[in-house]
């Protein structure tokens, strides 16, 4: 009687209760960051074992979320700027959801993002990246840097360390006093700056590709189908991309666009064209 | 070799303790019934075989022989119905034989039980049998770890509920055969209806003292698919082709030389 | 990683046609993520106009080749005749059950035309050798629920030899680009009472 009386007039000696607000406040009084939107996170101690245990198709295919990721993305400096190139291929387990995603977000007119990991975390804090860089832009009267802007977004999945969100990015740019700059920065906090990224499941046939061609020296049309070669070796191989390569070139005027190559066609173009590719019978 | 092989079972619980998940075998699903009127007996089954979510086979039959006047409704494992069925028909005929009678209904469920209970369920075989024998009709039903029941009225699989729903809304003592037959068509329609785990159509399959047994494949078919609206065939050529080989079938004619025709050295 | 069924990836499908079957699979083998063979066949003959689609577990797809083509030449030997696909989906069933409780990891699917009368004939099975008869079409492998869909909208009773190449190719090759695990090149096999013609497809390569 004593017992049952106790359960419902005082709330704080329920475990789950007070493990619920114990989440919820320490998480209300972490204002180091008032740029960034609060989220909601599941009320337990473990979010990161609680996601993957529901979200983890690798561990368990019978999980009931399946986040939508694997991806190959590149970019890389060279004499005449920046190359940005991504498949556009979305999985859900081995269920293909879309050959058709944009994988990069462009920030601004100098600034790029590139999408890899959960499709949702790098829309959303990529979008909020861009919004982040106007007001800089506002407040400062200048535009932002590569680095800061970089900053910002590592900043942010700091935070968030732990908590289940997955992301690998580069933001790419070009700014007076940087020249062309890339920053990788993913989920874990990682932030580098470099001259060549490939980032996801297929990163590693992309490097393969452009390790053995790249030089500073290429010409724009040269990095740029070498940029489309490596994402097109990695479409190949890796069963999480494909569906089409988009590119981008970035120089002291801001990005151009360089089109959407469906791998369908490209592949059997190239494959005549270079002669390469001759595992494939055709 | 005759029985089991476990040679995978040691290999195949290693890769389950290591996290790989076990396979999905096709069931049933499965609304059954079984009913008895004065002289004979009626059993029933929908068509619907499922693989998970998947209907795998819109027509399957779920009525089995066991001897040309007992027959037997499945549910549960496709596979374990199908073939503890098919084992149990093979050895009730021998034994039919060498008794020189006609098997009895008892005869085979008693078969059914302890092969079923030696497999402690791991056969997942759920069964309503029924037949006529020279004792009369009659209506069993079998479950996987081997325990039986008798009644005069019985439904099993997903669809039971449903289908006991009607049974035991509009069984009588004194139903006459067609009765009986109706009876159990529309206990199966309800669990084709109302259980998700049911579909398709109903088969059913009549035992009477005196007579053969019939069996009326598809005695109903509530779900037939409407003709398409539209053709989808794809002109000659849609698909690129990167080569083509042919193999021409001949008839092959063998003649058989007799032995007188044959050349035989007889020298050395 | 889990699934055993779909490491390795794979596609296979069966259709009826008037007086003729096809049967096609995809050509990729892979260890996941990574794509290792584009020519890994998953469609077997045996005798002239009898064939055994398998998909699931490479290990087991290759193991039970040799398997059926051990006990098929057997039976061949003993009968002086090849054997019916009939005979054969009744043989891939028993072959199956033996291993109930430790079963091969792979989802069989039989397509053939009878040797005497050339009667169409097409069946699948699951692991442990539930046999699936049926009239129309059979699926199986890792875009099986992508083919269902497929081969339910496209196909149609009593199509020639021709028309059912385009329907069972364009079956396969639109469910295979929805699956990540399948794909990398296809091949069809046409089988009409007096020929078997067989066609490897042109398909995209991602």
């Amino acid at each position: 009687m004593n017992t049952i009386s106790q359960r419902f007039t005082h709330a704080n000696t329920n475990d789950v209760a007070n493990e619920i607000n114990t989440v919820h406040d320490s998480l209300s009084h972490k204002q180091t960051l008032e740029l960034a939107p609060s989220i909601s996170v599941p009320p337990i101690s473990q979010p990161t074992d609680f996601l993957r245990a529901h979200t983890d198709d690798a561990s368990n295919p019978d999980c009931k979320i399946k986040i939508a990721h694997g991806t190959t993305t590149l970019a890389f400096r060279f004499q005449g700027g920046i190359i940005v190139a991504v498949d556009s291929r979305a999985t859900a387990g081995n269920w293909i959801a879309s050959q058709t995603v944009n994988k990069v977000i462009r920030i601004n007119p100098f600034l790029l993002g590139t999408m890899a990991g959960g499709a949702a975390d790098c829309q959303y804090w990529e979008t909020w990246l861009g919004t982040q860089c106007r007001l800089h832009e506002l407040r400062e009267k200048e535009r932002i840097s590569v680095a800061a802007a970089s900053k910002i977004l590592s900043n942010l999945v700091y935070e968030y360390k732990g908590m289940g969100l997955s992301m690998g990015t580069m933001v790419c740019g070009h700014t007076k006093k940087e020249g062309p700059a890339i920053y990788y920065v993913d989920s874990d906090g990682t932030r580098l700056k470099g001259d060549l990224f490939c980032v996801g499941s297929g990163q590693t046939f992309a490097y393969g590709v452009l390790d053995s061609e790249y030089k500073w020296d290429l010409t724009v049309e040269e990095a740029l189908y070498l940029g489309k070669r490596s994402i097109l070796a990695a479409t190949h191989r890796d069963a999480y991309s494909g569906g089409s390569i988009n590119l981008y070139h970035i120089n002291e005027q801001g990005w151009t666009y360089h089109g959407n190559h469906n791998v369908g066609d490209v592949f059997w173009d190239i494959r005549d064209q270079e002669q390469s590719f001759v595992n494939v019978d055709g | 070799m005759a029985g089991l092989n476990f040679e995978n079972y040691q290999r195949n619980s290693y890769l389950s303790t290591k996290g790989f998940a076990t396979p999905r075998a096709t069931s049933t699903g499965t609304t059954i019934v079984g009913c008895k009127f004065p002289g004979g007996v009626v059993i029933a089954a929908d068509t619907r075989a499922t693989s998970g979510p998947i209907v795998a086979d819109k027509n399957c039959e779920k009525l089995h022989r066991l001897a040309p006047k007992i027959w037997c409704a499945g549910a549960g494992t496709a596979a374990d119905t199908e073939m503890v069925t098919q084992l149990i028909a093979s050895n009730l005929e021998l034994h039919a034989l060498s008794q020189n009678r006609e098997p009895r209904v008892i005869t085979a469920l008693t078969m059914l039980k302890q092969h079923l209970f030696k497999y402690q369920g791991h056969l997942g075989a759920y069964l309503i049998c029924a037949g006529v024998d020279p004792t009369g009709a009659h209506l069993l039903s079998v479950q996987a770890h081997g325990s039986t029941d008798i009644g005069k009225y019985q439904s099993l699989g997903s669809g039971s509920l449903a289908a006991m729903a009607v049974l035991e809304t509009n069984f009588r003592e004194d139903l006459t055969k067609e009765e009986a037959i109706k009876l159990c068509a529309d206990a199966i329609e309800a669990g084709i209806w109302n259980d998700l785990g049911s579909g398709s159509n109903v088969d059913v399959c009549v035992m009477e003292v005196g007579k053969d047994a019939e069996l009326y494949r598809n005695y109903l078919t509530p779900n037939v698919r409407s003709q398409k609206a539209r053709s989808y065939k794809f002109a000659p050529g849609t698909t690129a082709i990167l080569r083509e080989s042919v193999r021409d079938i001949l008839d092959v004619e063998e003649t058989v030389v007799s032995f007188d025709q044959m050349e035989v050295d007889t020298e050395a | 990683m889990s699934d055993p069924f779909s490491i390795n990836g794979g596609s296979a499908v069966a259709m009826v046609g008037k007086d003729c079957i096809a049967i096609a699979s995809d050509l990729r083998l892979g260890n996941q993520s990574l794509g290792v063979s584009n020519n890994f066949e998953k469609i077997f003959g045996f005798g002239d106009k009898c064939f055994l689609g398998l998909t699931g577990l490479a290990t087991d797809v290759l193991t039970l080749k040799e398997t059926f083509r051990f006990k098929t030449n057997l039976y061949k030997l003993r009968e002086e005749r090849s054997i019916e696909p009939e005979t054969l989906a009744n043989l891939v069933s028993s072959t199956l059950y033996e291993r109930r409780f430790g079963p091969y990891f792979v989802s069989p699917i039989v397509a053939g035309l009878g040797h005497k009368d050339n009667k169409p004939f097409i069946c699948g099975f699951d692991s442990i050798g539930c046999i699936d008869f049926a009239k129309d079409f059979i699926v199986s492998g890792t875009a099986s629920d992508q083919l269902y869909g497929m081969c339910e909208s496209l196909y149609e009773p009593d199509l020639e030899p021709e028309q059912l190449f385009e329907t069972i190719s364009q079956a396969l090759l639109n469910a295979v680009d929805r699956d990540a695990l399948s794909g990398w090149g296809a091949v069809v096999y046409i089988v009409t009472k007096d020929k078997v013609v067989k066609r490897v497809l042109k398909t995209r390569q991602d």
